[in-house]
């Protein structure tokens, strides 16, 4: 089934923040942020900026009519710098203008004295100093302390990955207007309605009801357009205060240097294996460079908490965390959320452990897998568990022994290049963790020509979330996918939404949707038993037709509707889903924080040229566990997609601070996969017979487990370097050709 | 004033040309199917198709990345955007793209569609491999490529077997016979040829004024400085020698307004120096290349240009012209400091002269970057060797990225000159070369990488020339 907004985007119709262009007057604004890390503002003078051509407003702290917060876990965002300022990117003022080049030239003309203050960059430094956002968490499961002595392997370690930009086509804008009574409308490029509406009443003083969030489509988000508002709240508080609609989109260089990344994360690890090479302790410490504020970093973290053993059976372990603040830009939600840090964290210290003891790290890897009913360290069990299968189905396609041993084999042959292999499990919960969170309406309206409009809080983003709630609804009605439309995202037609995250849109939005169609039908199939004398339970609709008592009827879908109607029948409904089972109790580190996990396995295949430490990626291959799809086409697209961003970060994606925390990285150093980049084989395959009863429609969710495959890109050029040589310590991710080339080429 | 035509319409406006033709589309013309992704020429969510009038009478297109185009380069040409596929059928390309779902977001979406039509407007065979270089400007964040890569193949399917059956001499008459384009096309040449617009002759240039050739660099370092400056566009003077690549007396010129494209296709090229077909893939990206011209990488005096680099090792020299007088400078001698050059106010790079290989040259270029397509290298070499293939008898070795200017290795030429090749000669003149460098750390690596970097495209060189004559275990790893 395809996503039909497919040709709407090859025609170029589709209309994304800035193609709006059908509103009078429209006024552009600009955001004048911190040339440095950490500062008191002494002075600032915008009357120059203020006389400028074609300059409507320039607006700082002062001028913000609520709250001059942002912060939305941890209030410690201001929108506008009042005093001081933190990372290179802080906005200070917003100049507003008649045209976006009158805003630029404006923009120069700001005079500001900054007294500049030592900054932090380096999160084991903050830790040391305590700048830290919450007190360290700890989780113990089993007695790790005391099985240190029976391990007849240890290894120690750090892993360390940096920063990741999700370089969305899109840039993070927003469009607001003035409407009549005091109200603001803004169109946003947000994941978050229900959030940044809740942010921008506040920054207006104003409640939530004077504040309309209507989002249509985004050009790509991948978590990074979920918590941070800035943007959003600043182009309402100008259009509110100067009564003019006002666009604040940012350009690309702006999004690079002010945007949350991914964060990088330095890990300590212990891990302990017994003579058969079963792990019998992991330990690890997991420092978050969180950044200048908390943005949403706790939430990730929490994530990265519940994930450090990732897809394996480890029945001691000792997890701790620390959300570290330094002078970098806040870093916020990147698709994966805390959770690949956590996997390279425990896969570098399997890959030591397999090194000591001369073995491929699948042999480790294998032997390790979490099984039914083996638990996970915060208490739940595995349940309808698919590592093994994941596994053992890419290992009747591919052969995996087969392929290390042709690796091996061709290291040994060849001298001007070596060849790399890793496996890699995934093993993903799926829930937001902070519990409240998994809940979502959907309004659904029948309309008399027995056309369907549905609202949900799902916000589309190229994830083909509306096809998959629009094919749910069509199910449930058993009627035309093409009577439905999805409708925009809109806070005055489904309050309070959670953000479309944590891989959750389909999930809890087609479930709240499925709900208010199977309470539409059960009206409509009273109307329909009034006709023909029956019971309700004797009718049925089947491709758009009337049955009773199991026989097909004259009465189509839309003549029982418009029969409906004239019934007086109420043919809207709202219904409302919130996923059961999920508890978890964050002072015992204990509970059922999601609703069920996504598995997969993959083996990822690289060469390196030994002359000038380059590689390709020759090959992926990979079962992932989508449960029963409800769109084969679109998890195929989520899982490519997902698989290429983490090739990714685990390869070229280098984003560089200096150690005072200035982005060295600008748009012409910041590499993304090209077309070229991506491997020649590239085979992607679904775990066959997986319902999942946890989701709608026996489904699974897909954003974001998927994206775990990737991280095996790593591991498998480090294990072509370890052919070349062994007596280096693992670089830290991304593995780019230099660091590959200067692990070849490096003096010890 | 500059007139042109869009998609279907004759335009005529008297916008500054300094500002970008994505800016005038957008803004000027609401057509907002072009996208804005970056400003820099690093997305290709801009692309749009450029249209040029040939002497026969027939339109050339190619694919540009809008973003980097001043809106004076397209005076007197035809302009396509997304909307100017006239959306009243889906076109092959489209349905390629649907077919196999290669779009998700929809934002890189109008550039993948332009693209793939650039490839069919532009590539000889329909090759897949055309296809690919053809997208290698075009990032898309959401599919993975996986599904992009297949709409390309299934294009490259379609249209070689349709080339099998029939094929019009003129592509842009046969691919509006096959749907690609739509019928307005036909028009466009005799509209273009009525077009009052104004060329530009060499003599309108002076030392008050900015030349443009390509100007994707002049772009991104200074978009805005260019709107209040007097521009004149290479590509639009009227000597036909600035825009042709000739073979004449045992040299190759290369004319100042070439792109690079252009002669990354040049027969000539393909005659004399076969491996830059490849090797100039590695420069940009096709919708730059095709707007990026040789002569703008030569003055950009980038310490790490690729074809500057490539230049200095076919010991290239540079026609300088002003006025009505010309002179000839080596460009060895061209670079006297980091961007400093030895051309005056007013002076233009005319030609660009290449001494001709014999059958006893051999010549290898090397570039590694972070991402291996569309990076700027964080080192690149070039060599060129005459040799008996026992011997080395001349040779030029040139390194970028490690001083600050793209140096030539005399030291090390001078070393290898009437030498064995062999492992133990290599590594020497390996060593000379890294005593002779002086890189600095920066975002595309640290000098110590760059040093030993460098060292080792030599090695390659070698490893790739003369395969027979190099100890691996000596050179790699």
């Amino acid at each position: 089934m395809k996503n039909s907004d497919m040709l709407m985007h090859i025609k170029g119709k589709s209309v994304f923040i800035d193609d709006i262009r059908d509103i009078a007057n429209i006024h552009h604004g600009v955001i004048f942020t911190s040339p440095v890390p950490k500062g008191i503002i002494k002075k600032l003078d915008v009357k120059k900026a203020e006389q400028a051509d074609g300059v409507a407003a320039v607006f700082t702290y002062k001028d913000v009519p609520g709250e001059n917060q942002i912060g939305h876990i941890i209030q410690d965002q201001p929108l506008l710098a009042e005093d001081s300022v933190n990372f290179v990117g802080d906005p200070i003022a917003l100049v507003v203008a008649e045209t976006r080049r009158q805003a630029d030239n404006a923009l120069k003309l700001i005079e500001i004295e900054i007294e500049e203050l030592e900054p932090v960059s380096d999160p084991r430094e903050a830790y040391g100093k305590g700048e830290l956002l919450v007190p360290p968490r700890l989780m113990c499961f089993g007695e790790t302390d005391e099985v240190w002595d029976k391990c007849e392997t240890i290894v120690e370690g750090t892993a360390e990955s940096g920063a990741q930009e999700h370089f969305y086509l899109e840039t993070q804008g927003a469009l607001s207007l003035p409407i009549e009574d005091g109200k603001v409308k803004v169109f946003a490029s947000s994941q978050a309605p229900g959030g940044f509406q809740h942010t921008i009443a506040e920054v207006l003083g104003v409640p939530m009801h004077l504040v309309e969030i209507d989002i249509k489509r985004l050009g790509g988000a991948f978590g990074g357009k979920e918590s941070c508002a800035t943007w959003a709240a600043l182009s309402a508080m100008a259009a509110k205060i100067l009564d003019v609609p006002v666009k604040v989109v940012l350009n690309r260089k702006e999004d690079i240097q002010n945007s949350p990344k991914r964060h990088p994360y330095i890990t300590d690890y212990k891990l302990g294996l017994d003579s058969e090479g079963k792990i019998l302790a992991y330990e690890v410490m997991l420092y978050q460079n969180s950044g200048a504020y908390a943005d949403i970093s706790l939430p990730v973290l929490e994530r990265s908490f519940l994930h450090a053993v990732s897809s394996y059976k480890i029945p001691n372990a000792k997890i701790r965390t620390a959300a570290c603040r330094t002078n970098i830009v806040p870093n916020g939600a990147f698709r994966g959320f805390g959770v690949p840090q956590s996997v390279f964290a425990i896969e570098s210290a399997i890959f030591k452990a397999a090194e000591v003891l001369g073995l491929h790290p699948s042999e480790l890897q294998k032997k390790n897998l979490i099984h039914e009913a083996d638990p996970f360290p915060y208490g739940m069990a595995a349940e309808n568990c698919n590592a093994e299968k994941c596994w053992n189905s890419l290992d009747s396609k591919y052969n995996i022994e087969n392929r290390i041993e042709y690796v091996k084999e061709y290291n040994e042959k060849n001298v001007l290049t070596k060849k790399g292999i890793a496996v890699q499990p995934v093993c993903f919960g799926v829930s937001f963790t902070q519990t409240a969170l998994n809940q979502a309406g959907a309004l659904v309206h029948i309309y008399t020509d027995g056309s369907l409009s549905v609202s949900t809080g799902a916000v589309e983003m190229g994830q083909g979330v509306n096809l998959k709630i629009a094919q749910i609804a069509a199910e449930e009605l058993s009627v035309d996918l093409k009577r439905i439309k999805v409708e925009t995202t809109n806070t005055t037609r489904v309050a309070n939404a959670s953000p479309t995250a944590a891989s959750t849109g389909a999930d809890l939005n087609g479930m709240a949707a499925k709900m208010a169609c199977s309470e539409l039908l059960k009206r409509l199939k009273k109307v329909a038993a009034e006709i023909f004398s029956v019971k309700r339970e004797k009718i049925e609709i089947r491709d758009e037709t009337v049955y009773a008592g199991g026989r097909e009827t004259d009465i189509t879908w839309e003549k029982l509707v418009n029969t409906a109607y004239w019934e007086k029948t109420d043919l809207s409904c709202h219904a409302f889903y919130a996923t059961p089972l999920l508890k978890f109790d964050r002072d015992k580190e204990w509970g059922r924080p999601f609703a069920y996990h996504a598995y997969g396995t993959s083996l990822i295949e690289v060469t390196l040229d030994c002359i000038k430490g380059t590689y390709k990626i020759d090959s992926v291959d990979l079962v992932h566990d989508v449960g029963n799809s409800i769109n084969e086409e679109l998890d195929e697209g989520q899982i490519e997609g997902a698989v290429v961003q983490a090739l990714g970060w685990s390869t070229i994606e280098n984003m560089v601070f200096d150690e005072k925390g200035n982005m060295l990285t600008s748009t012409n150093s910041y590499k993304v996969p090209d077309i070229k980049f991506l491997p020649e084989k590239f085979n992607v395959h679904f775990l066959e017979n997986a319902p999942n009863p946890y989701a709608v429609s026996n489904s699974k969710a897909v954003g974001e487990p998927p994206l775990i495959h990737g991280c095996g890109a790593y591991f498998a050029i480090l294990n072509a370097l370890t052919a070349v040589r062994k007596d280096k310590e693992m670089p830290s991710l991304p593995l780019t050709p230099e660091k590959a080339f200067m692990y070849i080429y490096e003096k010890e | 004033m500059i007139s042109c035509i869009v998609n279907n319409k004759t335009v005529e406006t008297g916008v500054n040309p300094g500002i970008s033709v994505l800016e005038f589309v957008r803004e000027e013309l609401n057509l907002t199917g072009t996208k804005e992704g970056c400003k820099e020429g690093e997305c290709g969510a801009c692309t749009v198709l450029v249209g040029e009038l040939h002497e026969n009478g027939t339109v050339k297109y190619k694919a540009c990345a809008s973003c980097l185009l001043p809106l004076g380069e397209i005076d007197g040409r035809h302009i396509v955007t997304v909307e100017g596929l006239d959306s009243s059928l889906l076109r092959p390309v489209q349905k390629a793209v649907f077919n196999n779902n290669a779009s998700q977001c929809g934002f890189c979406t109008p550039g993948i569609v332009l693209s793939l039509t650039g490839f069919l407007l532009t590539s000889e065979s329909f090759g897949f491999n055309d296809a690919l270089d053809a997208l290698d400007g075009n990032i898309c964040r959401c599919t993975g490529y996986a599904s992009i890569r297949k709409a390309a193949e299934e294009l490259s399917i379609i249209f070689k077997d349709k080339k099998g059956s029939v094929e019009k001499e003129n592509r842009v008459e046969q691919l509006i016979d096959w749907e690609v384009l739509p019928e307005y096309f036909r028009s466009i040449g005799g509209r273009l040829e009525n077009m009052i617009y104004s060329p530009s002759n060499i003599s309108m240039f002076n030392e008050n004024k900015v030349l443009i050739a390509g100007g994707t660099d002049l772009l991104v370092q200074k978009p805005e400085g260019l709107l209040a400056e007097d521009l004149v566009f290479a590509s639009k003077l009227d000597s036909i020698e600035l825009k042709q690549i000739k073979e004449a007396n045992e040299y190759l010129h290369i004319g100042g307004a070439v792109t690079v494209e252009q002669l990354r296709k040049s027969e000539i090229i393909h005659k004399y120096f076969p491996s830059l077909e490849n090797d100039l893939l590695l420069v940009s990206s096709t919708v730059m290349r095709n707007c990026a011209t040789v002569a703008g990488n030569i003055v950009n005096a980038s310490p790490i240009g690729d074809i500057t680099i490539i230049l200095l090792a076919l010991n290239t020299r540079l026609i300088l012209r002003k006025d009505h007088s010309r002179r000839e400078v080596m460009l060895d001698k061209f670079y006297k400091g980091y961007k400093l050059m030895d051309i005056g106010g007013g002076e233009i790079i005319e030609k660009i002269v290449i001494p001709l290989p014999d059958e006893t040259s051999l010549f290898n270029f090397e570039k590694v970057s972070n991402r291996k397509y569309l990076d700027i290298a964080s080192c690149n070499s070039a060599v060129s060797i005459k040799t008996d293939n026992k011997t080395v008898q001349e040779i030029t070795v040139s390194v970028g990225g490690v001083a600050p200017v793209p140096l030539l290795q005399n030291e090390v030429g001078k070393f290898l000159k009437g030498k064995n090749i062999s492992t133990e000669n290599l590594i020497e003149a390996g060593k000379i070369l890294t005593s002779k460098i002086s890189p600095i750390d920066d975002i595309r690596g640290t000098a110590e990488y760059k040093k030993l970097l460098t060292r080792q495209l030599l090695y390659s060189h070698f490893v790739k020339l003369f395969p027979d004559k190099i100890k691996y275990e000596e050179v790699a790893g």
